[in-house]
């Protein structure tokens, strides 16, 4: 049976990401979430074929249940309404996240600290002049502030997984209190849910019961646990790290022929 | 005979003042009032104050040097990346930026709708968004034309008085000069039909001074009064109506076409550099005299490609291949 399983070399990082991500969406069948654009799209419509068939997916711009034959390129792509249970607008889809419905947010960003919480809106140190303007908020405050749990995708770089972010747009584990601006727990401020996995182009990481801070689970096939430590910004915990399971060759083929054959999203 | 609301684009957009605060309907590339983006370069607006969004349409305007600062979720156009001058305005200081959650977005206008002056939340607390240190509305309130129209203060953070759930911010209403929303159909009354995400188009509509829609199509008002329940922005609320079909082009609008990505590329790659933006909106702003000569310049087959069908209200793309 080794046969099913693909080998290192035929595939691109950012394919392994988007099959683990897919693979993570099982424990979610049935549940509903709130998808970003990107990476997270892509995966969550790989998910709905294999894996997760019974998955709602709700959209920020207002689509309940979204069922899209093809994949979209932006968060009120056309290809979003049609099959959808209900359309209506980015109230109507981001006002069930502080009502408590959501079950899971899956989201991306440009930065990552050490508690999960992401920046999506500049990278640099003067705001008003900033080294590299972003995307900004768009869903990712609200995703990650209020779905039950939340998983992240983005690349694994040495600069973008950090001890601290320059801008905190998606909360994590450790958030700021306002007007003084403390770092404190979550649940402190009344915050539900929080990050479970992030899931980036080596590995897969969660965060531990009781810190709360970042450790390696699973690396890719071909990935060490070294390698991880050696493209983290912060001085990440590897003793806990194990092998993943390899891709299947089913998998890829579903990727590149069914979700998205144009290679849209260039993952390959 | 009851008065038709229908004038030419030019009228329109001379509606816009110098300084206004303006939204424009739709969300990145779909359903955005590109048409109308462009009349607006034409006639050089100046100081704008963009509210919502930073995505297509208003990224052209930042462009061309129309707008002084903008308030909102998003400075990208999905797939196509950053907004490209947006991020070149915003990365020289150029642009005055205050950026606030995407519920936020929807809470101001649901205020403002509501004619309430604030609506209580948590929705960005943990986060940045809350910092002081980035709180840029006294700036944007010093530009603006109608200090109505930008609060005081950006939030207020008090303890809930009524159900004891602990803190919760004080949004203030997000109201605005003028909402230019392109959508499908639009009687000449002023009544409008939406297909697709509303985005938050019919709540912003019920916070504008001045409400200006461009439409794909301009029906009999009679037509649309045959099922109001599928109608979102009443004629009761609308100033303006202005005929023009692709008015959303490069972009997509459910219904009538799909996206042009060559042009989407083309513009994204350009305007990552002044001089490039200057040539792009040579091409295709000012080389044209209006809309008629910019459709023209497109010519009809490229847009033919476009069409959406049904069932899908989009255009299925292609299987296989390298590119679209």
């Amino acid at each position: 049976m080794t046969e099913q399983y693909a080998k290192a070399q035929d595939y691109k990082p950012t394919e392994a990401m988007v099959i683990y991500g897919a693979r993570m969406l099982k424990e979610f069948n049935g549940k509903t979430g709130i998808i970003g654009i990107g990476a997270p799209l892509l995966a969550t419509h790989l998910a709905k074929i294999l894996y997760a068939p019974d998955m709602k997916m709700i959209v920020e711009t207002g689509q309940a249940d979204a069922n899209p034959i093809e994949v979209p390129l932006s968060i009120m792509d056309s290809r979003l309404t049609y099959g959808s249970s209900w359309q209506m607008g980015d109230p109507e889809g981001l006002f069930p996240l502080m009502r408590g419905e959501i079950d899971f947010g899956f989201i991306g960003g440009a930065q990552i600290d050490k508690y999960g919480s992401l920046n999506s809106t500049f990278i640099g140190t003067d705001y008003n002049k900033p080294t590299k303007r972003l995307a900004g908020t768009a869903g990712a405050v609200d995703i990650g502030g209020f779905s039950k749990a939340t998983i992240i995708t983005m690349a694994h770089q040495k600069r973008r997984i950090l001890e601290k972010v320059d801008y905190l747009t998606t909360p994590g584990w450790m958030v700021k209190k306002w007007p003084e601006g403390k770092m404190v727990r979550r649940e402190e401020i009344g915050l539900p849910g929080g990050p479970i996995a992030f899931i980036s182009s080596m590995g897969i990481m969660r965060f531990d019961a009781k810190t709360k801070i970042m450790y390696v689970e699973k690396c890719f096939q071909g990935v060490t646990p070294e390698a991880i430590k050696e493209n983290t910004g912060f001085d990440i915990d590897i003793s806990r790290a194990t092998e993943a399971d390899p891709l299947l060759l089913e998998e890829l083929k579903v990727l590149r022929e069914q979700c998205d054959p144009l290679n849209i999203y260039r993952t390959r | 005979m009851k008065k038709s609301k229908v004038v030419s684009l030019k009228e329109a957009m001379q509606e816009i003042q110098d300084g206004d605060c303006i939204v424009m309907g739709g969300v990145v590339e779909d359903r955005r009032p590109i048409a109308a983006t462009l009349e607006m370069i034409r006639q050089g607006k100046k100081n704008l104050i963009i509210l919502g969004e930073c995505s297509l349409s208003e990224d052209m305007l930042v462009g061309a040097g129309c707008v002084a600062a903008y308030r909102g979720t998003y400075t990208a156009i999905g797939a196509f990346g950053i907004s490209p001058c947006t991020k070149r305005a915003a990365e020289a200081g150029r642009i005055v930026i205050d950026d606030i959650g995407h519920t936020d977005v929807c809470l101001g206008a649901m205020a403002a709708m509501a004619g309430a002056p604030f609506i209580a939340s948590r929705t960005t607390f943990g986060t940045d968004v809350l910092n002081p240190a980035y709180d840029n509305v006294a700036k944007i309130r010093a530009l603006v034309r109608n200090k109505e129209m930008i609060p005081e203060k950006k939030y207020i953070l008090m303890e809930d008085p009524f159900y004891g759930r602990g803190t919760v911010q004080l949004h203030p209403a997000m109201k605005s000069d003028v909402l230019i929303c392109h959508v499908q159909y639009a009687g000449e009354e002023g009544t409008v039909r939406i297909d697709g995400s509303l985005v938050f188009d019919h709540f912003a509509a019920h916070g504008a001074e001045k409400v200006i829609i461009t439409a794909e199509q301009v029906v009999p008002e009679e037509y649309l009064r045959r099922d109001p329940n599928r109608n979102q922005i009443p004629c009761t609320t609308v100033d303006m109506v202005v005929d023009v079909p692709w008015g959303g082009h490069p972009g997509q609008v459910l219904n009538f076409y799909d996206m042009d990505i060559p042009f989407l590329m083309d513009y994204v790659g350009k305007a990552k550099t002044e001089a490039g933006f200057q040539e792009w909106a040579e091409s295709w702003v000012h080389g044209p005299k209006g809309h008629d000569d910019y459709l023209n310049k497109l010519g009809a087959s490229r847009l033919e490609k476009l069409r959406a069908i049904p069932p899908f209200g989009y255009r299925p793309r292609p299987k296989g291949g390298t590119g679209s």
